[in-house]
């Protein structure tokens, strides 16, 4: 009907009309506004970062930024803080990650057991709480709480007849009081993770295993750890992506140190491009970051889409 | 009781008397502009003086009808907001307090306004030389007079003068003394939960700056020309930090942390401050804003016990007191630059800085160092007068990368400091990496 008027009214409109209202236009129409806003807010800072990296220039003075190619890459590979800082990056990553799983597994469990009681609803969203606080404050709580001289922990720990522990003044106790600040805020979201992934097993399935006369090393192997695969993989994703994002609690608790021990890529970053202003190293510090960040994501989509095709 | 409270009334009353005798002398009506229905924002730094900056701000809007908003920050956070948003023209602040060290930084970007012309304008009531000279310096950049030194601090021993009685000790004014000192005070069973002495040994700027601060009266210096009283001190910035002074320094930090409570590798200068108020250290160097923590009962356990020593000096040297603090600047980008103007004619003054140190602030001007009043409520202001007088300006590096090269310094003081390397290799390793930035940025 419509096109019977187009042709009547004006013959030479037709062809514009027609493809307004075709699918291909209307489609394009749709999402071209969340394109153009990807572009101008994440495309565009990306590829000016680019841009930067491959110029020596501070923020203070960007006019007088001078190109330098892959100088600042090259620097940046060969300098061993840099080195340090992602390898404490990775190391943090791996041993949190796990601490995290194991620790989250058995607290899932506890919960999913103690489902029927009351009270556990309460306790559930309490040990929740960690993740819900700022990591900014997450800091500087444990500034206060591993203060050698003030602190709560050594006072507790003299209560005990223990001596004091130098937490952010030796290098391997810093990297593990770090280690321990991370465990504690985001064990919660991975036991949310697998506690969901649990709930999610029906529970005739566990039925069939007590009849089939399963240990609980049976049923945790063979019905649970298959079934909660997924979800954990999951949450090792968004976990790595954290990790390589953790910044806050190093900087307020220790800047990286004793010496370069707590020295994490972000920070790094951070401190090359907002307190040194060196725009140039501090942009090519944040693309390795980001190629790091793609790498590490695209590899862990493949295998969560493998594991579901399974 | 009564007495006390009399003579408590009577001193309050001739302090506010001769506070209003001195404002007297100026007629700001005519000094400053009427800036009324206007709101001028001022940028600073949360160290104690940012209250003694409130408590005096009324007056400028007495006199101008401008209003004043005072935001404070914390010290990266502040150098992180105040170059960047200078830096992009952004004119919504229009006084920036800035550490004295970043002045080349921030002159570099292009943020600040010189004062010189206005000081030309009205010499009487900007008294340049009534600032300490070290103050001076601290405000000004390449020969030219750039800000206000309203902040000004300088570095302090402070020692419990109960320990020391009880122990009959005297006070320590060499390395030598102090170490003996320090040890002293350690895990001694008659002064039980006290440790002798704190440094700032925080990876960066703590450690940083600790360095910069003890070299001279360590007998070194910095670099090649920055000689005490030298007319020319960037000349020639070739790094002095592997010298042998720096490395018996460095191994002098090392030493002392056996005297300071565990986990003093990672104290910086709250720590240290906290840990002296609540009176876990015998001893203690800090800027002399601090003393305001340790003297307030309030959040103190040892106001009243303490005093002030000039810092100790390498044994047959002499103490150079470290300086720095606060410069306050005009911002080139404001949009109410006359407002901004008169509120630091007005601030800076001398009448004004008088009720600011009175109600805590920093005193960067003789005159405030030597008047009775404030002499007798903040007892270590003596100790200032004396201190400044053997002081330098560029005690620490104030250039463009002054920021980055105190920083880079630290993270390898730190590593001696934690025993991670010799003090040899890491001031080896620090004049390597600092020789490089100044390379890089063109400064050498």
């Amino acid at each position: 009907m419509a096109n019977a008027v187009i042709r009547a009214g004006a013959p030479q409109e037709a062809p514009r009309r027609a493809f307004i209202h075709s699918d291909r236009f209307q489609m394009t129409a749709f999402i071209a506004p969340t394109c153009i806003f990807l572009a101008l807010l994440t495309i565009w800072p990306f590829i000016y970062s680019v841009y930067l990296s491959l110029h020596a220039v501070k923020l203070t003075a960007m006019k007088r930024a001078v190109f330098v190619g892959a100088n600042n890459y090259i620097n940046l590979l060969t300098d061993p803080l840099f080195l340090r800082a992602m390898l404490n990056t990775g190391m943090l990553a791996v041993t949190s990650i796990t601490c995290e799983i194991v620790i989250a597994f058995v607290i899932a469990k506890a919960f999913v057991s103690l489902s029927h009681l009351k009270w556990v609803n309460g306790l559930r969203s309490l040990f929740m709480l960690p993740m819900m606080v700022t990591p900014l404050i997450v800091g500087m709580i444990f500034s206060y709480v591993f203060n050698p001289v003030l602190g709560i922990a050594n006072y507790l720990l003299g209560g005990v007849g223990l001596g004091p522990v130098p937490w952010f003044g030796d290098s391997t106790v810093a990297m593990v009081s770090i280690l321990l600040i991370n465990i504690w805020q985001w064990t919660p979201f991975m036991m949310l993770l697998i506690m969901a992934g649990l709930l999610s097993i029906r529970s005739d399935l566990y039925e069939a295993a007590r009849v089939d006369g399963a240990k609980w090393h049976h049923v945790l192997t063979l019905l649970e750890i298959p079934s909660i695969k997924g979800i954990v993989l999951l949450g090792i994703i968004l976990r790595i992506i954290d990790t390589l994002r953790f910044f806050d609690v190093v900087y307020v608790t220790t800047r990286g140190g004793p010496g370069d021990s707590t020295m994490v890529l972000t920070l790094y970053a951070y401190q090359q491009n907002f307190q040194f202003f060196q725009a140039g190293v501090g942009s090519a510090a944040a693309v390795i970051i980001l190629i790091i960040s793609m790498v590490i994501t695209t590899f862990a989509v493949r295998l969560l889409r493998r594991i579901e095709n399974e | 009781m009564l007495h006390t409270k009399l003579i408590g009334s009577i001193s309050v009353v001739a302090m506010l008397g001769a506070s209003a005798a001195l404002a007297q002398d100026i007629d700001w009506k005519t000094q400053l502009g009427d800036h009324s229905g206007k709101t001028l924002r001022v940028m600073t730094i949360t160290d104690p003086f940012i209250d003694s900056i409130k408590a005096v701000k009324d007056g400028f809007t007495k006199v101008t009808g401008a209003n004043v908003e005072i935001d404070g920050y914390g010290y990266d956070a502040l150098h992180e907001k105040e170059l960047l948003a200078c830096s992009q023209n952004d004119g919504s602040y229009d006084v920036m307090l800035i550490d004295g060290i970043w002045i080349g930084e921030f002159a570099e970007a292009g943020c600040l306004d010189p004062v010189e012309e206005k000081i030309t304008e009205n010499p009487d009531l900007y008294a340049w030389d009534d600032f300490t000279p070290a103050a001076a310096g601290q405000a000004s950049w390449e020969g030219q007079r750039v800000c206000l030194p309203v902040g000004i601090y300088y570095e302090l021993m402070y020692y419990r003068t109960d320990l020391f009685e009880q122990a009959g000790r005297k006070v320590p004014e060499t390395f030598e003394e102090l170490k003996e000192a320090a040890a002293f005070f350690t895990n001694n069973k008659d002064y039980p939960g006290v440790y002798g002495y704190a440094m700032n040994n925080k990876r960066g700027a703590a450690a940083g700056q600790q360095w910069f601060e003890w070299i001279y009266s360590a007998g070194g210096k910095p670099w090649a020309s920055n000689d005490i009283g030298s007319a020319e001190p960037y000349k020639d910035q070739t790094p002095l930090f592997n010298s042998q002074e720096s490395v018996d320094l460095v191994q002098f930090f090392r030493d002392m942390v056996a005297y300071g409570p565990p986990g003093v590798e990672s104290f910086a200068w709250d720590e240290r401050a906290n840990a002296f108020a609540a009176g876990k250290l015998a001893m203690i160097n800090d800027w002399s804003v601090r003393a305001q923590i340790a003297n307030d009962p309030k959040q103190s356990q040892i106001a009243g016990k303490f005093k002030a020593a000039l810092m100790p000096h390498k044994d047959g040297g002499k103490t150079i007191t470290p300086v720095g603090g606060w410069v306050a600047c005009v911002n080139t980008h404001g949009t109410q630059k006359d407002a901004a103007w008169d509120y630091l004619k007005w601030f800076a003054s001398k009448s004004v800085h008088r009720d600011f140190v009175l109600a805590g602030g920093p005193p960067s001007r003789l005159s405030a160092m030597e008047d009775k009043d404030i002499q007798a409520k903040f007892p270590w202001t003596s100790v200032l007068l004396e201190g400044q007088k053997d002081s330098w300006a560029e005690v620490r590096p104030r250039h463009s990368v002054a920021f980055q090269l105190i920083d880079t310094v630290g993270a390898h003081v730190n590593k001696a400091i934690i025993g991670e390397q010799s003090p040899k290799d890491a001031m080896d390793a620090a004049n390597a990496d600092v020789t490089k930035l100044l390379q890089d940025n063109g400064q050498l």
